[in-house]
């Protein structure tokens, strides 16, 4: 924390405003490996709302070598600091979303929907995102990557656990290796017609391509 | 013991002013990394390969590894270089404070954040947008209005305008408060457009 951050939150704080706070803890980073990271968000979370009034709480486990949220160990890292406050608390939490390819590819679906299944199973309230690419990339990000988080966790929920930790094996299988060529997708001008604000018909066969693909993975979702 | 009161952001000012002195490399090198070494092995925690853990068990051990974190280490304040510290009870109190259920948006596009208990049927809610990847000033409405639209969207996470009437937001500068005003504008006009006017942003 530090004093520009405390300082907002005292304006939020007497003006009565719904505070959420956010922190991003670093897989690979000072705390070390999954277990410490996630001991680590426990703690984060629980200071949010103990120590800085916040009012919900986003989370959002990076990875130190990839920069993304949906690589194995940062969903394991939020999905168990989920579990473990959903277990004991009432808070409301919430994930963001920083997937490794970027618009009109099958991966960046893959990923945000392998997600939003860990955030939905580990009982979290709400989802945030999703800047694909990484959210560093000018322009590529669209509403379909959005669409797929929503479709899947509406899916998601209420599903079995184990079912659903092998879907997630399953999906991260597929798209983790090609973390080493990051396809950087298409921008937004290139995925909608600008005008009408409608994706183009390549991305929607995109979409429906991920969509089989995760329903081959074990998650029934549908359009 | 009994607390006097919850800790809000006064409060935890005046610790963090009262806290023990810390170096920021001794808390990062030293202090937060060899606690969090010692509790997963106390706490006896190990992941395995599941993502989500099917052992209630473990999830509480996690949960009682990570608020033995919170007492044991507390919070560091980078600009005064002090950490301040905290009770249990007053954990405890802070958590009793936490809203319990939140309405966010307005009239008929508003949205009920409330507790899911575990992997219940009602899926979360979804907050679509750029979650601040930058966006070409002059598109800006129209990438928050493709997320506006999509039916399972509940309310917008914004993206940053990434000039403002074409020039570069510098931070700490005056252009950032008009880039940030123009972004709220536009948030406003895009879930408008999208026929979703009272949607949380």
């Amino acid at each position: 924390m530090d004093l520009c951050g405390l300082n907002m939150l005292a304006g939020w704080t007497v003006s009565g405003d719904t505070i959420m706070i956010e922190q991003m803890p670093i897989f690979g980073g000072y705390t070390g490996g999954v277990e410490e990271t996630a001991i680590s968000d426990v703690a984060t979370t629980l200071a949010s709302f103990a120590l800085f009034s916040g009012n919900f709480h986003l989370d959002g486990p990076i990875h130190i070598r990839w920069g993304v949220t949906t690589a194995k160990e940062t969903l394991q890292v939020a999905g168990h600091a989920a579990a473990a406050i959903d277990n004991n608390t009432d808070l409301l939490i919430a994930n963001q979303y920083y997937p490794m390819a970027g618009p009109c590819t099958e991966m960046c679906l893959l990923e945000t929907a392998t997600q939003a299944i860990c955030d939905t199973i580990s009982g979290r309230e709400l989802l945030s995102g999703s800047a694909a690419a990484k959210g560093v990339i000018l322009d590529r990000f669209t509403g379909m990557e959005a669409r797929v988080m929503g479709e899947a966790a509406r899916c998601a929920a209420g599903q079995k656990v184990s079912d659903m930790n092998e879907t997630i094996a399953n999906l991260y299988k597929i798209y983790e290796p090609t973390y080493q060529n990051q396809d950087i997708g298409k921008t937004f001008q290139e995925c909608y017609d600008v005008t009408t604000v409608k994706p183009t018909k390549e991305y929607l066969e995109v979409y429906d391509k991920a969509l089989q693909t995760i329903r081959d993975c074990g998650l029934d979702i549908k359009h | 013991m009994a607390v006097s009161r919850f800790i809000d952001v006064f409060e935890a000012y005046d610790r963090f002013a009262n806290g023990k002195r810390v170096t920021e490399q001794q808390w990062d090198y030293e202090i937060i990394p060899r606690r969090a070494k010692m509790l997963k092995e106390s706490y006896d925690l190990f992941f395995g390969h599941e993502i989500i853990p099917t052992d209630d068990e473990m999830c509480d051990r996690l949960f009682m590894a990570g608020m033995d974190m919170l007492l044991s280490c507390g919070i560091y304040c980078t600009d005064l270089g002090k950490a301040l510290t905290i009770e249990e009870e007053e954990i405890y109190q802070g958590l009793k404070m936490a809203p319990k259920k939140l309405t966010l948006g307005t009239g008929k596009d508003k949205c009920t954040l409330k507790p899911r208990r575990g992997n219940s049927f009602r899926k979360p809610i979804v907050e679509g947008g750029p979650t601040g990847a930058p966006i070409s000033e002059n598109i800006f409405e129209k990438v928050i209005a493709s997320y506006a639209q999509e039916p399972m969207v509940d309310g917008i996470v914004s993206g940053v305008i990434n000039t403002i009437n074409g020039r570069s937001v510098v931070t700490d500068s005056p252009w950032e408060i008009k880039a940030t005003m123009s972004e709220i504008r536009h948030i406003r006009e895009a879930v408008s457009m999208a026929g979703r006017p009272g949607m949380s942003i």
